[in-house]
């Protein structure tokens, strides 16, 4: 990669690309679907955000381990879950993940190493301790990372999983995606210091904050606490500042944002438009590579939304399949 | 500033720096904002001690405000006048570098500001630096590496500010020129540094810091301190320049695998590690440099800020007594010598009886 003045390979970086693109399109199109009336319960979109998860994810394998939010989408694609069953599952049909009894917020793939998208604010937290447990006493160097938004730091849970990570020094990951709002709240209001990097700082662990559009200072950043979780260095903390396009959830009137937000964060802080005009400035990749894969997502999200839409719903049975009692 | 109008001080106090990925690659710090909001009290009662009776902050949402207002809250309860009338700028808080801009340019056009105090990095002071104008600031270092911010007790920062804010010291002596370096990408308007511009291998900004050495190609820096951490150590370490002689220093830079030399710098807290080094040559101010690599990241005292393609043109340049500082060591050294904290004790008017009241 001597000529190459990024930090990834051309092929990743087009990855990169390709994974950024399907979450956009996944979002954009549920944003017209949802509309429509046919898909049950909530969705919470992750446009906007599609360069914390891939920056992050781009350094994981299946062996490593995430703990997801209300607002997952983004995760389970950048961690490899597949698309069509993900679309099955929001659209409830049991071609789904989970065969369609979860719905976008219980989105899971242990073979992807996704331990779930989850409902309750900070849940993810405590659970990825016991993974990163898991995990030291393998030792397999795997890690494990939770996500959460700026209003779930908040939450009991996040603090005392991460006092629980220090004392056993877990590889143990702590991912803010520090968005700005929590549903209409926002940060300043609810955080008394609204450096998450001092909440670490707090359990003795290490804080780095990037600004979460920017798609390589999450790759760097990203890369060097994984590399330190990995060799035993412990657990660490990343705020990703990001921004989310749409409303907190599908139906938000965003009375909240101020006039014009949501046009100048598309205009100015799209995080697929930084990445696109800076590979292409530096003539790594060419515009109609982009365009190639922009074409090919499209395809993929139309197939993924017309599979899901004609596919059956669970039956009957299935209510008493899945679960951990035996009728 | 007139007789009449009694001098304001301004305070600009960042509250998001020292959070980068040093954190993780070095061994830095992370100066919690309760710590940053004790600094601003010490340096308001300083301040106040001098005389200065009214002092403007920039407005953060970060916590150092809630903070500071809690403590003089306290204060003035207990009926103390330890603290000077604190008010903030009327302007927007966007949580970005702009804020410190726009604070540093309002302060600057006030016209009855006599000197900000700074709290944060390098990049703080920076931006600061980019806006104040003539008026002279005292920087106190809250940030990461903190090449330009001398490292001292902000109490002490905060008594020479105000005493030299008062008028107290002779202005020759009170406050002192700095140099900067100016780049330029294709002519636009410029991006200034205090300390050091590096230009490395990489064409993204990424997590802004530089820790990977073999990306280091060139580096110009304004003073060459032994005893400074960054990039400016590895100039330190070849050929020393003062912050206050004329000119600076150019370097060119190489994988330390293949160079010339290396030197054993400190680039970062607690990151000592070989730096290649080809060549070095004075700086003069006002010489144009251009760098010999075409394409690259220009960072600014440590940080990447932009980058530059092969088609693009940049202009590098040093500029003698481009603003002004509080010389704090030489305003204490006037304070001490002409007695200027001193007071004697007023004679009482009814001599206290040796034993009242017993
Ligand atoms: C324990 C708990 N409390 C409250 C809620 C209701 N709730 C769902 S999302 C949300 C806001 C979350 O904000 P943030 O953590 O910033 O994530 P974002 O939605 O911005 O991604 C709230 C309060 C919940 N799901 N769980
Ligand atoms: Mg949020």
């Amino acid at each position: 990669m001597t000529n190459n003045p990024f930090p990834l390979s051309r092929d990743d970086l087009l990855t990169a690309y390709r994974t950024m693109r399907t979450i956009r399109d996944f979002e954009e199109r549920l944003h017209v679907e949802f509309a429509k009336g046919d898909i049950p319960g909530f969705v919470h979109l992750y446009a906007g955000e599609e360069a914390c998860a891939t920056g992050i994810m781009m350094h994981l394998t299946d062996i490593d381990r995430i703990a997801s939010t209300h607002r997952g989408h983004g995760h389970c694609i950048a961690k490899g879950v597949d698309v069509h069953e993900m679309m099955g599952e929001i659209y409830g049909k049991a071609t789904g993940c989970c065969r369609g009894k979860g719905g976008s917020m219980h989105i899971a793939d242990l073979s992807k190493g996704m331990m779930g998208a989850n409902g309750i604010l900070g849940a993810g937290a405590p659970l990825i301790c016991g993974a990163g447990l898991a995990a030291k006493f393998r030792g397999d160097g795997g890690v494990g990372l939770t996500f959460f938004g700026d209003g779930a730091a908040n939450q009991g849970t996040v603090l005392e999983s991460m006092n629980l990570a220090a004392i056993w020094n877990l590889p143990v990951i702590f991912v803010v995606e520090n968005n700005g709002y929590a549903e209409s709240t926002s940060v300043e209001y609810a955080t008394a210091v609204d450096s998450y990097v001092d909440r670490a700082a707090g359990f003795g662990l290490p804080g780095v904050t990037v600004d979460g559009t920017d798609f390589f200072a999450v790759y760097e950043a990203a890369g060097e606490i994984i590399k330190r979780a990995r060799e035993g260095g412990g657990p660490a903390l990343l705020e990703c500042k990001t921004v989310r396009f749409f409303g907190h959830f599908e139906g938000d009137a965003q009375t909240y944002k101020a006039k014009g937000e949501n046009e100048h964060n598309r205009a100015h802080r799209d995080c697929l438009k930084l990445f696109g005009a800076r590979v292409t400035a530096a003539g790594i990749v060419a515009d109609a590579d982009l365009a190639l894969i922009d074409r090919e997502v499209a395809a993929l999200i139309d197939d993924a939304v017309e599979t899901a839409k004609g596919a059956p719903l669970p039956g009957p049975r299935e209510l008493t399949t899945d679960v951990y009692v035996s009728y | 500033m007139t007789s009449q109008t009694p001098p304001k001080v301004g305070i600009i106090a960042n509250p998001i720096s020292a959070r980068d990925i040093r954190r993780v690659v070095a061994s830095a710090n992370s100066v919690q904002v309760a710590d940053r909001a004790n600094i601003v009290l010490r340096a308001l009662a300083a301040l106040a001690a001098c005389g200065i009776e009214d002092v403007v902050m920039m407005p953060e949402r970060g916590g150092i405000a809630t903070h500071v207002l809690r403590g003089m809250e306290r204060s003035n309860a207990q009926g103390e006048a330890r603290f000077p009338r604190l008010t903030h700028l009327a302007m927007p808080v966007t949580g970005t570098a702009d804020d410190t801009r726009r604070a540093a340019r309002m302060m600057r056009e006030a016209g009855d500001i006599a000197a900000i105090i700074v709290l944060g990095g390098d990049g703080t002071h920076r931006a600061v630096v980019a806006e104040c104008g003539s008026v002279p600031i005292a920087g106190i270092s809250t940030g990461t590496n903190n090449a330009f911010p001398e490292h001292r007790e902000p109490t002490i920062t905060g008594l020479a500010t105000g005493l030299a804010a008062m008028g107290r010291v002779p202005a020759g002596l009170a406050f002192a020129a700095n140099k900067k370096i100016e780049v330029r990408i294709d002519g636009g308007p410029p991006e200034i540094a205090l300390v050091d511009v590096a230009l490395v291998t990489d064409r993204y900004v990424g997590a802004r810091a530089l820790w990977r050495t073999e990306t280091f190609r060139e580096l110009y820096v304004a003073f060459a301190d032994p005893e400074v951490i960054g990039m400016a150590a590895i100039a330190g370490l070849v050929e020393p320049v003062s912050r206050r002689e004329p000119g600076g220093l150019a370097l060119t830079l190489a994988p330390a695998a293949t160079a010339a030399m290396t030197v054993c710098a400190p680039i970062a807290p607690g990151l000592v590690t070989p730096v290649g080094v080809e060549g070095w040559r004075r700086m003069p101010a006002g010489k144009l440099f251009s760098p010999d690599m075409a394409a690259g990241a220009v960072a600014l005292d440590g940080e990447r800020e932009l980058f530059f393609d092969g088609h693009q043109q940049v202009a590098i340049t040093l500029q003698d007594a481009a603003f002004r500082t509080v010389d704090v060591a030489a305003v204490m050294a006037y304070a001490a010598r002409e007695k200027l904290l001193l007071r004697h004790a007023t004679p009482a008017l009814h001599p206290v009886p040796l034993l009242a009241g017993a």
